[in-house]
């Protein structure tokens, strides 16, 4: 007689299913961990940052005429004018100029109020001067203080006017620093790729060309400031401070990005597809132009674009060439003076107004949202194109 | 009765016709000569000779890793895509040497075509499929003659039926069996005069295979075709002549019936009565 075989758990499989109940544990709490320092960081942001994205506005009559043209202060009654914003004032020359039918006319508008009066009223701040505390009770008495929008922190550059400042030349000059790193970085990374995955032999040079582009990868990057500001700038001659400049130097950190990247997709691809091409005539390019690519193509695309995310990102080398510069008006070409997303957060953050604590915030938000859509773009690439075969 | 004989053996040795044919003198179509494959250090084909009948269907069978498929890939030059291969030896097609310096592998191949071990369409449409190496290699330019090219290809490899209401579909959404079919429409299509078949029915089920070996013995009468095969039955059923491969070796190479009826080597014999390999 055999002993009858048990099927309730033996001792030994107790103890692997406790082992097993503790691993477990230990992955969640880490992903509970990772995910509790993600949520700290949004709502810090978000609590920081949503002041910015609304201001105090004051109702007033504005007169366009001759000589408030020449002293604009006079164009509000003398209550509403230490409460309304130094920007407004110099805007109204070229209000006029834009829209010559204000002339002689008296307009009623909600006007951007003084970055002293929006902290004040958000309760950032404790006192306000007298001289505009009174006059202010006595608006929001008459109702006429309110709330709106802040169209300026998307549509006026940066401002040494706290309630002035906005994003508007961050964006133009990020948008052309990514036209150049597309531009250049992927003809040339996906270019590379090719050669070494498809046609370039398997020897020593190639292995130590390879070593050194994923070494290039783990480069810092203010090194790559370093050799941007040496080569670019003081040898080419491009213009400091410029997107062409920042883009030339953000390239050579994304090219690394991109030639992995597509190497991998290439790698990816079956090479049964490139034998049976071959076997019907193909040449190589033909092979790997008419079934190699497009089968790579959106591993391509998500490593160009999670490279690109990653060049508007970047500061540090930035810094170097002169990227960091107090810059009020958007670039209009590649060789302007630029400042980007990321080096505009960077000089808000040193900046002593109480203001600038919240745009510094809100920019966190703008670059972080601008990131998160370029990555979802490149997930849904991704899905769209593998589910098509 | 054929006259030639493939082994310098005496003629009394060949077999009666596997067809109903009239005997015809062939013309041998390519010409293998103390073939010599190195992948790195290692030897794969020690120096092997044979002569491939035109439209005929032979048959290559042996042990894995025997190099049979080594030899096969040989006559397209596919190996040549191998990091490290040398081969040294030469294989006369037509009576050209197709490893010459003149020789462009890429007309080469267009001459004689190959099927794969595991079905690879290419992954675009079933028209596509068919239409690419006509396109690319110039031999068709208006529409209407591909449209033509396209359905006599898939009407010769037996597909056309089942496909010709849904040209625009993935190749890669056929089953196996038409897969590997639309892959020998693809090598029909730019008229090849030699097609190679690396254990085309593998991957498939019976039934399927069935398919692909009718369609074999049809397409002889205008192709030449020389198949890698583990199934010795199949050898059996489709081939004109069988050559037996071990170590990198032709242990043996003669017509079908006498290879499989009376072998002359030990190690055939061995082979074919499941002995070992």
């Amino acid at each position: 007689m055999t002993d009858r075989i048990s099927l309730t758990p033996s001792r030994h499989l107790k103890k692997r299913y406790r082992a097993e109940k503790r691993f477990k544990a230990y992955c969640v709490g880490a992903l509970v961990l990772a995910m509790a320092f993600l949520v700290l960081f949004f709502t810090d942001m978000i609590r920081q940052g949503y002041s910015a994205f609304y201001e105090t506005q004051i109702r007033a009559e504005v007169t366009y005429n001759e000589d408030t043209l020449e002293f604009t202060m006079d164009s509000v009654s003398e209550e509403v004018f230490p409460l309304v914003s130094r920007a407004f004032f110099r805007s109204i020359p070229r209000q006029v100029e834009n829209n010559p039918e204000l002339m002689g006319t008296t307009q009623t508008q909600w006007l951007t109020a003084k970055a002293d009066v929006d902290q004040y009223r958000k309760g950032h701040s404790e006192s306000l001067d007298p001289e505009m505390k009174a006059p202010l009770e006595q608006l929001q008495a008459d109702g006429d203080v309110g709330y709106g929008f802040n169209k300026g922190l998307f549509f006026s550059g940066d401002s040494k006017i706290p309630s002035n400042a906005g994003l508007w030349s961050a964006f133009v000059g990020t948008f052309y620093l990514m036209l150049v790193v597309l531009a250049i970085s992927f003809p040339i990374g996906v270019a590379t790729a090719i050669y070494l995955e498809e046609f370039a032999p398997d020897n020593r040079f190639t292995q130590a060309v390879e070593i050194n582009i994923n070494n290039l990868a783990a480069v810092p990057s203010i090194l790559f400031g370093l050799l941007g500001l040496a080569i670019f700038i003081n040898f080419f001659g491009v213009p400091r401070s410029s997107a062409l400049a920042g883009g030339l130097t953000l390239s050579l950190m994304t090219l690394p990005v991109i030639i992995i990247s597509t190497r991998a997709a290439l790698k990816a691809v079956p090479d049964n597809i490139r034998q049976g091409a071959q076997a019907v005539g193909a040449s190589r390019w033909q092979t790997v132009r008419d079934h190699v690519l497009p089968l790579a193509l959106p591993g391509i695309l998500t490593g160009t674009i999670i490279g690109i995310a990653q060049a508007i990102g970047e500061t540090a080398p930035l810094l170097l060439i002169g990227m960091i510069a107090y810059i009020p008006d958007a670039p209009g070409s590649l060789t302007d003076a630029a400042t980007v997303l990321p080096a505009q957060i960077f000089t808000w953050a040193g900046m002593p107004e109480r203001s600038y604590v919240s745009l510094t915030a809100a920019g966190i938000l703008v670059l972080l949202s601008l990131l998160i859509v370029l990555n979802a773009t490149a997930v849904i690439l991704r899905n769209r194109f593998e589910r098509r075969w | 009765m054929r006259t030639r004989d493939l082994t310098g053996d005496t003629a009394e040795m060949v077999r009666t016709p596997t067809t109903e044919r009239p005997p015809v003198r062939q013309a041998t179509k390519m010409q293998v000569n103390d073939l010599a494959v190195w992948y790195g250090e290692t030897q794969a084909l020690h120096g092997v000779s044979m002569d491939v009948l035109e439209n005929e269907v032979t048959a290559l069978i042996g042990p894995s890793g025997c190099g049979k498929s080594t030899f096969l890939r040989c006559l397209n030059r596919m190996n040549d895509l191998i990091q490290g291969v040398r081969i040294e030896g030469e294989v006369t097609f037509d009576g050209d040497n197709i490893y010459a310096p003149h020789v462009d592998v890429v007309e080469l191949r267009a001459h004689i075509g190959m099927v794969f071990q595991k079905p690879n369409p290419f992954p675009k449409s079933i028209y596509e499929n068919i239409a690419y190496a006509p396109k690319i290699l110039g031999q068709v330019r208006k529409r209407t003659d591909m449209d033509e090219l396209v359905e006599h290809s898939l009407k010769r490899a037996g597909l056309w039926d089942e496909v010709k209401d849904r040209l625009e579909m993935p190749g890669l959404s056929l089953s196996g069996g038409q897969q590997q079919r639309l892959c020998i429409a693809r090598a029909i299509a730019v008229s090849p005069s030699v097609l190679l078949m690396d254990e085309p029915c593998s991957a498939l089920d019976p039934v399927a295979t069935a398919t692909v070996e009718q369609l074999i013995d049809e397409l002889k009468d205008n192709y030449t075709i020389v198949i890698v095969t583990h199934n010795l039955q199949q050898a059996a059923r489709v081939a004109g002549y069988t050559a037996f491969f071990h170590l990198g070796d032709i242990v043996e190479f003669s017509d079908t019936d006498s290879l499989f009826t009376h072998p002359r080597e030990k190690k055939t014999e061995d082979y074919i009565t499941g002995r070992y390999g």
